[in-house]
């Protein structure tokens, strides 16, 4: 279901025949200003529950302190908003890390299933769309929302598996979709058209020549089709450069080379998808972007940060262990430290066609599927929102008094534009979207 | 049929000619305006051009009763003769059309399937791995649902994998708590090309791989206990085997366990996968191209790439861009080197150069090998965007896209190339690219002792499917459903195993020593499951799997009576006699047709209830503008009239008994009575026009070019060659490689010496 066939590979990467023709049928990529800004979502993952004390600010308001974990977050401390009390209260089948994971996004229930977690029923795919694919789907409706792809769906170390643990996005019950964790292959499905528009237009004159060269052998009666395929591939010479002429806002980023997709090479493989994630919506290919750093229960070694343990085998450690609660704040703090990186890059580069800088309109969300590693308490879990988007009053710490993601999942939709009554479980929508003016 | 000469009346109504009638004089006046000055017809009058197969006495008789239209009669005797001899003569026959319009071979592009087989083999190694279609798959089972190798208990073949294991364990699992699982291996046969869509149904964990030794086709492992049916198409290359896994596993917490694997093949019902479709051994895979290509011209009966258009380029640079993509994914593979090899580069270019020269079906020159190879590669400042380049430029090269574009003189490689697009539609294997270096195709004995082993080929059995369906024409066959309240029963599945069982009759008749075509008409064995035993009333051991069975003979004869065809020449509710006459005209007995002057609906409404269909279709046909081909279509329609909408034996046309004896007037004016199938079959068999146009269709599929180019007397030749042979239908198809692949080369002695 998740496998990445050749075709969907194709299909993906624009190859497909929906996509003909091949030139003329590539998507604008010149940007006229828009009628209304351009209101962008991100969703970041990162697994195993947080260290409470080192990150939730002890005060509520405007005025909190940053703890541990946040402060490299600390140049954008107006731009956050710190929400707990945010619960997943989706029950029923599936472990927590399950439920966590392919809940977080869905609000709904897993389908009883076959995976056997570590604690509770085994359990299914989830039950319905998440709110990512939700808030696309609307936005690829209206002419002036629709983008090339709607939504990327970016991965960072996620194993190649396919379970409820490993997949947070849905593109309906039973619809888990992978995450690209291969950077290479996210340029490629971005950029991999405008580079093979390249390669050929660098052998058409090629081409042309031979078919020259070739029809000089042959009778003046066979020459006459020779020559009407000549002046195709002079039309298609003609087309490609006329394509040309559409400028990208931002050219495609420049990739290192061979970075292998395994565990040391993690710190790089997020700045290069970072990079990718932030070029996309410069050239407004989505308008919504999941980052998936690794997968619940992810066991992520950081050497990097001098940490020789599996993240996941640190999380089960008790309060007392000092030393475990320092190398898991440690790793949170990594992780922090890479979503400083995105909003500093959000927050420098202008919005195209528009006033301001990205970050003004872009909201991140930065996630968990766990409250707390050593507890799997799916309570107060660590969403942190960051940037800006209509009805969103940002530079604030909340204690809310456990409310349901699903209601937070409402909100989101409503500052995209999307005014949905109720998501996921309907029940746990009660009270409607959060208010976070 | 006498004529009555009234030479009198007429010579005075053509006074102005003298006695002798004057043809062509007789023509400019009488006919020009209508058919044209050379019978290339009149836009708004006659737009037909006057060319056909009947005699010149036929036409003479034709002229005298009918011509010209505005005073049918008044041109008879000498002067219909006259006129008759002189269209015939001018521009009517066969040899007339070939005098003013020599047929020529024209330069071609590849076709379609050309090209999707082409870069298939672009890829395929040498040595293919053997299947042997029919014993299933190869099982490997597990007490547990981990696949450790501790846990295997069981190796078998399973020939087809539908299981139900209720809520227990197989009895080979044993006993145990921690679930079980099954992987199967080995390969699926596509029949025919298109797109096939795989299910697996199971309420348990699968992952399913097809034609792709990495990605599953179908990742189905978290599963929910519910009866899931997961479904993913793939396109596939008829005639080509293809390796396939399946794993399958039930968990503990899993309350049942059951797995089906099921297909639905082009033009077939959704269907468990049969054993004769699948074989223990594992194939190697092939590439298969997803870019669709805009159809192929087949104005004249076969296709063939004698046009360009904006569609057709943009699909070959789609496919050049698709296989470009190919290479750089499996580079290491491939140059079987990896990126920090000391001699990757060197590697890579070596494959290039391969790889080029395996498309361009010849050596390359030094030239060649700068500017296909060397340059695109060091134009890039990443390898592998060089190596893009590098497949960019060759498929998009017209040394690629077209055939026979060596120049002035063909050679060896010419020779090569001919014979394996004509057998496979399909680049040169290695053997034959040997023979060609080696300047082994030189006499007649060579080139034919090559064609005779790439009979043996799977791709030709393709190729001759190809055409037989052509021939037959299943390949416009899409919808055979009738009406349910009259054909009860006639379900997609009797209709895909109709189309199972003409495939097997068709490749038993082939592919048997004697190859006899005769058989395709004159057979009365055919093969049958139960599903279309009970259906059609055969008394047969019940069998899933098809077996061959012996049918009446007076009922049955060949492909003329296989039900797959009588239901496809037939309305929604009824016979047609006109459908299926058109069809034995043209393909069986090998008559010309022109399309009908006036277009005729047949609306069963318009007739008085009662009437037989054969009633109904002489009352339509009676205008005088239908006679003339519908003298001929009718009685070999009526001939059928034995078999129902959907190929059910009948003596009964409703209430009334069916009356299949007709008599149908040969081009030559006599008259045969036909009374029923078999009499159709046996006249074809013994008719020049038949084997003639079997030959020549069987020509043109297989070669794309007209037969009259390849001289005056190759059709002759073929057919002498053919009844010698005992009309050996393999033998002819040598006959045609031999031919072709030596035009313009083989001086009349066959030992001629050539400079290399």
């Amino acid at each position: 279901m998740n496998a990445l066939h050749r075709r969907t590979f194709l299909k993906q990467a624009g190859l497909s025949a929906a996509t003909l023709p091949f030139i003329t049928g590539l998507p604008s990529l010149g940007l006229a200003a828009p009628a209304r800004p351009r209101q962008r979502l991100v969703f970041m993952f990162s697994p195993n529950g947080t260290i409470p004390a080192n990150y939730w600010p002890d005060a509520a308001g405007a005025d909190f302190q940053l703890k541990e974990i946040m402060t490299p977050l600390a140049d954008f401390k107006d731009r956050m908003l710190v929400l707990n009390g945010v619960c997943n209260k989706v029950r029923g089948d599936g472990d927590s890390h399950m439920r966590g994971m392919s809940c977080l996004l869905t609000g709904i229930e897993l389908f009883p299933g076959n995976i056997m977690g570590g604690g509770g029923a085994p359990a299914g795919w989830a039950s319905g769309i998440s709110i990512d694919q939700e808030i696309k789907n609307h936005l690829q409706k209206s002419d002036d929302t629709r983008t090339r792809f709607g939504s990327l769906e970016f991965g960072v170390g996620v194993t190649d598996r396919a379970d409820p643990w490993t997949r947070m996005s849905y593109a309906g019950a039973n619809k888990p979709i992978a995450p690209i964790s291969d950077p290479y292959q996210m340029y490629e499905k971005l950029y991999g058209q405008m580079k093979d528009k390249e390669n050929l237009q660098s052998v058409l004159d090629t081409v042309k020549g031979d078919l020259q060269k070739i029809g000089k052998l042959i009778s003046a009666e066979d020459r006459r089709l020779l020559e009407e395929h000549q002046a195709l591939v002079r039309q298609m010479e003609q087309e490609i450069a006329n394509a040309k002429q559409q400028k990208l806002n931002a050219a495609p980023p420049t990739l290192g080379e061979g970075i292998a997709d395994q565990n040391d090479n993690l710190p790089r493989l997020s700045r290069m998808q970072i990079d990718l994630l932030v070029n996309s919506f410069v050239n407004d290919m989505a308008r919504v972007a999941t980052l998936q750093f690794t997968k619940s229960v992810g066991m992520a070694r950081m050497n990097w940060l001098d940490i020789k343990d599996g993240h996941h085998s640190l999380s089960h450690e008790p309060d007392n262990n000092a030393d475990a609660v320092a190398k898991l704040t440690k790793i949170n703090k990594w992780f922090a430290g890479e979503l400083a990186y995105l909003v500093q890059k959000l927050a420098t580069t202008p919005e195209p066609g528009g006033e301001g800088k990205m970050i003004d309109n872009t909201l991140i969300v930065w996630t968990n599927e766990l409250g707390k590693g050593n507890s799997h308490t799916l309570d107060n879990i660590p969403f942190l929102l960051i940037g800006g988007a209509p009805g969103f009053s940002m530079g604030r710490s909340l204690k809310l008094d456990k409310v349901a993601h699903n209601r937070l999942h409402l909100a989101l939709a409503h500052a995209m534009g999307h005014r949905l009554e109720t998501f996921g479980k309907a029940a746990l929508c009660d009270g409607g979207p959060l208010k976070l003016s | 049929m006498s004529l009555c000469f009234t030479l009198a009346a007429n010579a005075a109504s053509f006074s102005l000619f003298s006695r002798k009638p004057d043809g062509p004089a007789i023509y400019k006046q009488q006919c020009a305006k209508c058919h044209g000055v050379a019978g290339q017809g009149v836009k708004d009058k006659y737009s037909d051009a006057l060319v056909g197969d009947w005699s010149v006495e036929k036409l003479t008789r034709y002229i005298a009763k009918t011509m010209p239209e505005d005073k049918p009669g008044s041109c008879t005797g000498p002067h219909a003769d006259a006129v008759a001899r002189y269209i015939y003569d001018a521009f009517y026959s066969r040899e007339a059309r070939a005098r003013n319009k020599p047929a020529r071979v024209e330069l071609v592009r590849l076709t379609n399937r050309q090209n999707l087989l082409a870069v298939a083999d672009l890829f395929r190694a040498s040595e293919e791995p053997k299947v042997t279609p029919g014993k299933g798959l190869a099982a490997v089972g597990y007490k547990s649902r981990t696949t450790r190798r501790e846990d295997k208990v069981l190796e078998r073949n399973d020939t087809k994998i539908e299981f139900d294991f209720g809520k227990g364990r197989p009895e080979w699992a044993g006993e145990g708590t921690n679930g079980f699982a099954l992987n199967w291996t080995g390969s699926v046969i596509a029949d025919e090309s298109g797109d096939y869509e795989f299910v697996v149904k199971t309420a348990n964990g699968i992952r399913l791989w097809v034609n792709d030794d990495d990605k599953p086709l179908i990742d189905g492992s978290v599963s929910s206990f519910k009866g899931v049916e997961h479904t993913a198409t793939l396109r596939l290359i008829g005639g080509r085997a293809y390796p396939l896994r399946l794993e399958f596993f039930k968990t503990s917490r899993d309350p049942l366990a059951n797995v089906t694997l099921l297909w639905q093949p082009p033009h077939g019902a959704r269907q468990v996968i049969p054993a004769r479709n699948l074989a223990p051994e594992r194939a190697a895979t092939t590439f298969i191209l997803s870019t669709p290509f805009p159809a192929d011209d087949s104005s004249v009966g076969y296709e063939r790439g004698v046009s360009v258009s904006k569609e057709w380029d943009e699909a070959v640079t789609h496919v050049a861009i698709e296989v470009a993509t190919h290479v750089t994914k499996n580079l290491d593979r491939l140059t079987r080197s990896k990126p920090n090899d000391k001699d990757r580069a060197e590697k890579v270019a070596a494959f290039c150069a391969e790889l080029v020269a395996k498309a361009f079906r010849r050596p390359l020159t030094d030239e060649q090998k700068n500017l296909f190879v060397t340059l695109p590669l060091r134009s890039a400042a990443k390898l592998e965007d060089g190596v893009k380049r590098v497949v960019l430029l060759t498929l998009k090269s017209p040394r690629f896209l077209y055939l026979g574009i060596e120049g002035a003189q063909p050679d060896d490689f010419t020779v090569a190339e001919r014979l394996s697009f004509g057998l496979w539609d399909s680049l040169p294997d290695a053997a034959l690219m040997k023979a060609a270096g080696e300047g082994k195709l030189r006499t007649r004995e060579e080139v034919t002792a090559q064609a005779r082993r790439m009979l043996a080929d799977a791709r030709t059995r393709g190729k001759v499917q190809y055409f037989l369906h052509r021939w037959l024409q299943m390949n416009h066959i899409e919808d055979l459903t009738k009406d349910p309240n009259l054909y009860p029963g006639f379900t997609p599945e009797i209709i895909s195993d109709l189309r199972t069982s003409l495939n097997l009759f068709l490749d038993d008749v082939v592919w048997t020593d004697s190859s006899d075509y005769r058989r395709l008409v004159l057979e009365d064995d055919f093969f049958v499951n139960s599903r279309l035993a009970k259906f059609y009333g055969i008394n047969t051991e019940a069998t899933e799997d098809f077996v061959r069975v012996q049918l009446d003979p007076k009922q049955r004869s060949g492909v003329i009576t296989h039900p797959y065809l009588l239901a496809a020449f037939s309305y929604n509710k009824s016979s047609s006699p006109i459908h299926r006459g058109v069809f034995l005209t043209r393909n069986i007995v090998g008559r010309a047709l022109r399309p009908p002057p006036i277009a005729v609906a047949f609306k069963d409404a318009d007739f008085k209830p009662g009437m037989t269909m054969r009633e109904k279709i002489t009352e339509l046909t009676r205008p005088q503008a239908c006679h003339s081909c519908h003298a001929v279509i009718n009685p070999l329609g009526f001939a059928l009239e034995n078999f129902d909408a959907v190929g059910r034996f009948r003596d009964k046309d409703g209430n009334r008994p069916v009356d299949t004896a007709a008599d149908y007037t040969q081009d030559d004016g006599g008259v045969v009575r036909l009374k029923g199938a078999r009499d159709i079959a046996e006249f074809a068999v013994k008719s020049e026009h038949a084997h003639n146009a079997f030959i020549e269709q069987l020509f043109n599929q297989v070669v794309k070019q007209p037969l009259p180019a390849y001289g005056n007397d190759t059709l002759n030749q073929l057919r002498l060659s053919f009844v010698q042979s005992g009309y050996n239908i393999q033998k002819l198809l040598v006959d045609i490689a031999t031919v072709s692949a030596l035009h313009g080369i083989e001086k009349p002695a066959s030992t001629t010496k050539k400079k290399s």
